[in-house]
């Protein structure tokens, strides 16, 4: 799946990556998806703008594989909202996915230094 | 859980949605603080979302659909499409609920007579003690009970003497309890005045122990009950307690009469309990040595029963030890009953063919049902098979046409994308829902079934005791065959349709169907017609037996004759007091007005009862066995004015000859021909029992013209008519009556009980009726039978009628060509029915050839005719033939009223 921000700087989200930042966003505690997506974009500096049609799926399939757990809340809009917050489970994963990302962005950086 | 599956599917619908819808409304907000309008606001929001319904339908994807839930859905939507078309599924589910109730309330039949165990404590260790020999026994001196005679297997009975019961009970190893029991027919109870009849079995002291039953109120029989000189107790049924005692907890205790003889009441059995035959329902068990307290002579009675080696009357049944095979048990019990009948045979001739011990299964008691209706059931339940084959190759032919309008459907589905396991498992489940519905619909019809067969099994007797009924093997059984049928009908049907070719389906061009599929409409409608064909003779052999039986020649008037049987012995008469209590009676039944003619005889004809004795001749040497034996009937005066047996020699019995000096005897033609050819035999003697004619004290003094005497069936046997004050104890009385004979029965009972209140009449019947009862089987066989063969023709009649009127339909386009090119009307109505006689020709070739090979197994049911009766297999293809001419004449005819101009428009 493809996102991108459109009109400007178009960045490509790399397979499996979603998952990551969804992981990473909630580290700080439990957020909404509408939260999550905000997140996302204001700490990639607006560059990253996560499309609901991915968002939700990709929380929801989190959930299903047990990394993040969820819970109604009532919001300050006097709604009821769904909060997803880490497992022990999404937080380990987290940190797997860091350290396997680090190591690719290392690798790739090294294939693509400049000669 | 289905249910608790599609609550939470509803859950995460309405939980996505407010997830939706508060990301939007968070989303809107933004944007109106940066000072959009709200509307605006709301539609940008929601611009830049995305497609929600695509959304919602990939979290569906990825939430996945669970089987159940698929079932569901399957399920729905089969119902749905089953509504779509109610008289297709009218017709399939009424056809199933026939077939499938018919096959239920027969296999309830089968469950209570030949599977069911009984209702007591681990039926599966109980076992039959039987023997078995090829011919009559010479070693068996004298019995008390029933024994069988199969031309193929040879005789076999369950009765032993009580010393080889006494023998076997103490030296088995095999058995860890072994009990007796026999039948002691039936009994005068009385009880605080009132009296009336009641069926009681003698039972030794361990039977309710060794079963493992308890009692419903008071004690059971023991041991120390049983034997000779205990103070004689009695255990009720359930239902008689109920019955007679209002289930009052008094009756225990209480002191009752059984033919004159004091007895206590011990206890009540339990509501379930009916004794070890589920066949017969006692009202009294009684201890095995209480027996000789009904009989005449007491110790010469006790004598008999418990000290004659030779004298056979205790039916044994054991309980195996654990880990005791049925092999072993028999193999150990056989050797002790060879020696012990060894030692009992005193000639060489007894010694040949001795009586051989076999154990049998006695889980569900003993089986003189099973050994009655096995065989006729087993009969039954094919035929009710076949007809449920037949209403499953209707549907699959329905399903198969239905399939073909459904093409565009499948194709559309198929080509979206539609596994094709996935559309055959829908179609399979659309059938299987169909089956189901004939099923819930065919418990009732089973029920109305089961009704109506126990009513004609009765057939009028009120002690019939067979009670079938709709219990849970029966229910699953029903279960089992309604998915069976649903996935047998369903299955080709299915896999046909989605084996399409996808593009010129989707255009809904009229390409020819694959021919596979036509070959297979007509194998099925040849298939029916074979089996209907099948079932047609069956009902035709039937039918002609119950009409040949009707037309034997009885040789005495059936008509307007009442019976009912008394019998005063029990209630003290003997001898001349006897004698003159029945005939104080004959005098005054003669009286009632509506009454022609009175008698009495020791039992009815064509009762199904009957006494063989040898006859010697003064002058003539005896000989042994079968060959000089005569049936004997003990008459009371004008038997043969009231039964209307023309007299051919000489006179009738008359009162005078009752009780006169002389003996006197009346012989029918079969035994004046047999014993005095070419003489006159009235004036000469015989006389009974073996010697050289020294007690040939019968005179002959005339000649009757040939009577059936106990059965329809067998050829009638040399009878002869002695006086019944010799030696008699009930007796049945015959009034011949002007009107209807049961308009007396009042007037009879009221004569009865002014005479002796104590003596109650019984058996109360016509002898038209009673001669109907037996032959119950046949008459049920031709009946039911008839109802099937009904049945089929009219399924194979739906099932051909549709097909043919499906294929004129196909070819609708190619007709119109035809005629276009000038084929008149006859010609394409002749096509049509060159095809349909093709397929009858086929299906009732078919059907004869496999009656052929198979009616002979309905032998045994027949009577007066060859399993291969002409008539009856000619008059059946008839029939056959006339229903499948009416089934195709719309279809032809339609065929040839097709207007060429709207069926090539049609293409």
């Amino acid at each position: 799946m493809v996102h991108n921000n459109p009109g400007e700087n178009r960045i490509e989200l790399l397979q499996g990556t979603l998952d990551m930042l969804i992981l990473r966003t909630l580290q700080w505690g439990p957020q909404h998806g509408h939260g999550v997506g905000q997140a996302i974009r204001q700490s990639s500096a607006d560059l990253l703008q996560i499309e609901r049609g991915s968002l939700y799926p990709a929380l929801h399939r989190l959930e299903a594989r047990g990394l993040i757990t969820s819970e109604w809340k009532a919001s300050d809009l006097n709604r009821r909202a769904k909060y997803y917050r880490l497992t022990a489970a999404g937080k380990k994963q987290l940190v797997a996915e860091q350290s396997k990302w680090k190591l690719l962005v290392r690798t790739i950086a090294r294939v693509m230094r400049p000669a | 859980m289905m249910r608790w599956d599609f609550w939470r599917r509803k859950q995460r619908e309405t939980d996505l949605d407010d997830e939706i819808a508060y990301d939007l409304a968070l989303d809107a907000e933004e944007r109106m603080r940066a000072g959009v309008t709200r509307q605006e606001a709301d539609r940008a929001s929601r611009r830049d979302f995305g497609n929600v319904p695509l959304l919602k339908e990939g979290m569906r994807e990825m939430w996945g659909w669970t089987s159940l839930e698929r079932l569901a859905q399957d399920l729905r939507y089969g119902w749905r499409t089953l509504r779509q078309n109610p008289l297709f599924a009218t017709m399939a589910v009424l056809s199933l609920a026939l077939g499938i109730g018919a096959n239920t309330a027969i296999f309830s039949f089968m469950d209570a007579i030949l599977l069911r165990a009984l209702p007591v404590r681990r039926p599966g260790e109980l076992v039959i003690l039987n023997w078995h020999t090829k011919g009559p026994p010479t070693v068996v001196h004298g019995m008390s009970g029933s024994w069988y005679n199969d031309p193929h297997t040879g005789w076999s009975s369950g009765d032993y003497p009580f010393p080889a019961y006494e023998l076997l009970r103490a030296s088995n190893r095999a058995l860890s309890s072994m009990f007796g029991f026999a039948d002691a027919g039936q009994l005068n109870l009385s009880v605080q005045g009132q009296t009336d009849l009641v069926d009681a079995q003698l039972v030794s002291g361990n039977f309710f122990s060794s079963l493992g039953v308890r009692p419903a109120a008071g004690r059971w029989i023991s041991d120390d009950d049983d034997r000779s000189g205990a103070p004689p107790i009695v255990v009720m049924s359930y239902s008689y307690w109920r019955r007679r005692f209002a289930g009052s907890a008094d009756a225990i205790g209480q002191s009752i009469f059984l033919n004159l003889m004091p007895f206590t009441i011990a206890g009540v059995s339990a509501p379930e309990f009916f004794g070890v035959n589920p066949g017969g329902a006692p009202d009294l068990f009684i201890p095995l040595h209480a027996a000789p307290l009904f009989a005449e002579d007491q110790q010469e009675d006790a004598k008999q029963r418990f000290l004659d080696k030779n004298f056979y009357w205790v039916e044994i049944m054991g309980r195996l030890r654990p880990c005791t095979s049925l092999g072993q048990a028999q193999t150990d019990l056989a050797a002790l009953f060879q020696r012990y009948v060894n030692s009992t045979a005193s000639t060489e001739e007894e010694k040949v063919d001795l009586p051989e011990l076999v154990l049998a299964g006695g889980g569900s008691g003993i089986d003189s049902l099973r050994r009655e209706y096995s065989k006729p059931l087993y009969v039954l339940m094919a035929m009710v098979g076949l007809i449920l084959a037949i209403a499953c190759a209707n549907i699959a032919n329905l399903l198969l046409a239905r399939a073909a309008a459904r093409r565009r459907e499948i194709a559309v589905r198929l080509s979206l994308g539609a596994g094709r396991l996935r559309v055959v498992r829908q179609l399979l489940t659309e059938s299987v829902l169909l089956a189901f519905l004939g099923g819930v619909l065919g418990v009732w019809v089973a029920g109305l079934g089961i009704r109506f067969l126990t009513w004609l099994l009765a057939n009028g007797r009120d002690s019939f005791t067979l009670h079938a009924n709709l219990s849970w093997p029966v229910l699953a059984f029903t279960f089992a065959l309604a998915l069976t049928t649903g996935i047998l009908f369903g299955l080709v049907p299915a896999i046909q349709a989605t084996r399409i070719d996808i593009a010129p389906a989707l255009k809904q061009i009229r390409a020819s169907a694959p021919p596979s599929r036509l070959r297979l409409n007509k194998m099925l409608a040849i298939y029916q017609i074979a089996i209907s064909l099948l079932l047609t003779i069956a009902a035709g052999l039937f039918v002609r037996t119950l009409s040949s039986l009707h037309s034997v020649e009885l040789g005495f008037d059936r008509e307007n004759v009442l019976l009912f049987r008394l019998n005063a012995k029990q209630t003290g008469y003997s001898d001349q007091a006897l004698a003159r209590f029945y005939m104080d009676l004959w005098a005054r039944f003669r009286t009632i007005p509506g009454v022609r003619d009175v008698t009495l005889s020791d039992f009815a004809l064509v009762s199904g009862a009957g006494g063989q004795t040898g006859v010697t001749i003064p002058g003539r040497p005896h000989q042994p066995g079968r060959e000089s034996e005569t049936s004997v009937l003990k008459i009371g005066p004008a038997f043969f004015s009231t039964m209307r047996i023309p007299i051919l020699l000489g006179r009738e019995l008359q009162e005078r000859d009752m009780t006169g000096p002389f003996k006197v005897a009346v012989v029918n033609e079969v035994f004046a021909k047999k014993y005095f050819p070419h003489e006159n035999p009235t004036g000469r003697h015989f006389g009974f029992g073996g010697g050289d004619g020294k007690f040939a004290e019968f005179e002959i003094v005339g000649v009757a013209k040939a009577a059936r005497y106990d059965s329809l069936k067998q050829a009638i046997p040399p009878v002869v008519y002695i006086p019944f004050s010799q030696r008699v104890d009930g007796v049945s009385f015959e009034l011949r009556a002007r009107g209807d004979p049961l308009g007396l029965v009042a007037t009879v009972r009221q004569i009865v009980r002014q005479v002796d209140s104590r003596v109650p009449a019984s058996d109360v019947n016509t002898q038209a009726r009673q001669i109907d009862q037996t032959i119950n089987r046949e008459r049920i066989f031709a009946q039911l039978c008839s109802c099937f063969a009904g049945l089929a023709l009219l399924m194979s009649c739906i099932g051909l009628y549709g097909m043919m009127a499906y294929t004129v339909a196909r070819r609708t386009g190619e007709i119109g060509i035809r005629m276009a090119l000038g084929a008149d009307r006859r010609r394409i109505a002749s096509m049509v029915l060159r095809e349909m006689i093709w397929i009858g020709a086929t299906g009732l070739a078919i059907g004869l050839a496999v009656a052929w090979g198979t009616t002979r197994y309905l032998e045994s049911f027949l009577f007066g005719l060859k399993p291969k009766d002409p008539l009856a297999i000619l008059l059946a293809t008839g029939i056959l033939a006339a229903a499948l001419v009416l089934a195709c004449y719309d279809p032809a005819m339609r065929a040839s009223r097709i207007d060429p101009l709207t069926a090539l428009r049609h293409e």
